[in-house]
């Protein structure tokens, strides 16, 4: 729903880290979403595409992105268990948890430049 | 593999990124801490109330800032993404409201909470109540720097909805069932609901409400009032 201003935040992201040189030698950008971060990965590329081509810039580069599923960390079992149907428990000891270690990214994981 | 920094050195190749500074809400998330360190030296608690559109959320603040108006200094901050008309509903109750309007924007962010402290005279205030728009989705990933997050989900809605909308469950404290008194024309099991949210959330406290019977408000209102005195308390114990 607010795929546009996250890839805006991406922009801002980038911007911040790299200079404006790099930036124009970038070709991919890898983005991690999890499974809780409400972001839909076809709708983050269409956004991607419409920002890219109203602002004319970064046009050439491509988007990447992943999913990532929940897991919750069991600190009793010392393990981390995949959330399967949004149930939240530990697939050990099969006790409740919503100690959630993975799964609510929203981040820029990896960025791509041309080689020379 | 290097971590990104801004450096005279051309970046080539694949870089990876340090996951917390490329975080897409991390300015949503540096504001969010800003406000919570507000309210933690102003000892004033902040709620965020969370909801699909129509489950009542204004009607159960109007019955809220009756009932307890007069033993907590209380003020609201309303979202909507057009007019005032929410505003205009609590501020008929003598307290003082103020009107987000996110012009389109489908949650609230945490820079228009800031914004929204800074006209509303925060000063004396114990309880300040946040009313997000009408929405179970974009909501849940936007930190306001609440103490408490709480979710209403209505009679009239369907009990499937927790699953649907994990995070929300997930980031709440407290479930509200609303508009109970429908529940005998309904089929919707409160039972379904709340085993629904605790698979996500086994934490979650539920009460059930309605605000036009006079259902569980007592209840709710308890729950806010004690929230607000473990908040002062805080103040009583930093001051010994």
């Amino acid at each position: 729903m607010h795929e546009i201003s996250l890839v805006q935040g991406i922009f801002n992201a980038l911007e911040d880290a790299f200079s404006k040189e790099d930036l124009a030698n970038m070709t991919d950008i890898y983005l991690q979403v999890g499974m809780l971060s409400n972001v839909e990965p076809t709708l983050m590329q269409n956004a991607f595409e419409a920002v890219t081509l109203a602002e004319e810039k970064y046009q050439e580069v491509k988007l990447h992105v992943e999913v990532i599923p929940v897991e919750v960390y069991c600190s009793d079992c010392d393990i981390n268990s995949t959330i399967k149907n949004y149930k939240f428990v530990c697939a050990q000891c099969e006790q409740p948890n919503n100690n959630v270690v993975k799964g609510t990214e929203l981040s820029v994981h990896q960025v791509h430049f041309e080689e020379d | 593999m290097s971590k990104v920094q801004k450096s005279s050195k051309a970046a080539r190749g694949t870089v990876t990124c340090d996951n917390t500074t490329m975080h897409l809400l991390k300015a949503n998330d540096f504001v969010a801490e800003s406000i919570r360190n507000k309210m933690a030296e102003q000892n004033i608690l902040l709620i965020n109330i969370t909801s699909s559109a129509g489950s009542g959320k204004t009607t159960l603040l109007q019955e809220t800032a009756r009932r307890i108006s007069d033993k907590v200094k209380m003020k609201i901050l309303v979202g909507d993404l057009e007019t005032e008309r929410d505003a205009n509903r609590l501020r008929e109750t003598g307290i003082d409201a103020l009107q987000i309007v996110t012009g389109g924007i489908c949650h609230l962010e945490a820079q228009m909470i800031w914004q929204g402290m800074e006209s509303l005279d925060l000063e004396g205030v114990e309880l300040l109540i946040v009313e997000n728009v009408g929405n179970l989705v974009c909501p849940a990933s936007f930190d306001l720097g609440e103490d408490y997050r709480v979710t209403l989900i209505a009679t009239t809605e369907g009990d499937d909805k927790p699953k649907k909308y994990p995070r929300m469950f997930l980031t709440s404290e407290l479930m509200l069932v609303s508009k109970v008194d429908l529940l005998e024309y309904l089929p919707f099991s409160v039972d379904a609901v709340v085993a629904d949210a605790r698979d996500i959330n086994p934490n979650i406290g539920v009460i059930e409400v309605s605000s036009t019977k006079d259902i569980g408000i007592d209840e709710w209102c308890n729950w806010l009032l004690e929230k607000v005195a473990e908040k002062q308390k805080a103040k009583e114990e930093a001051a010994i």
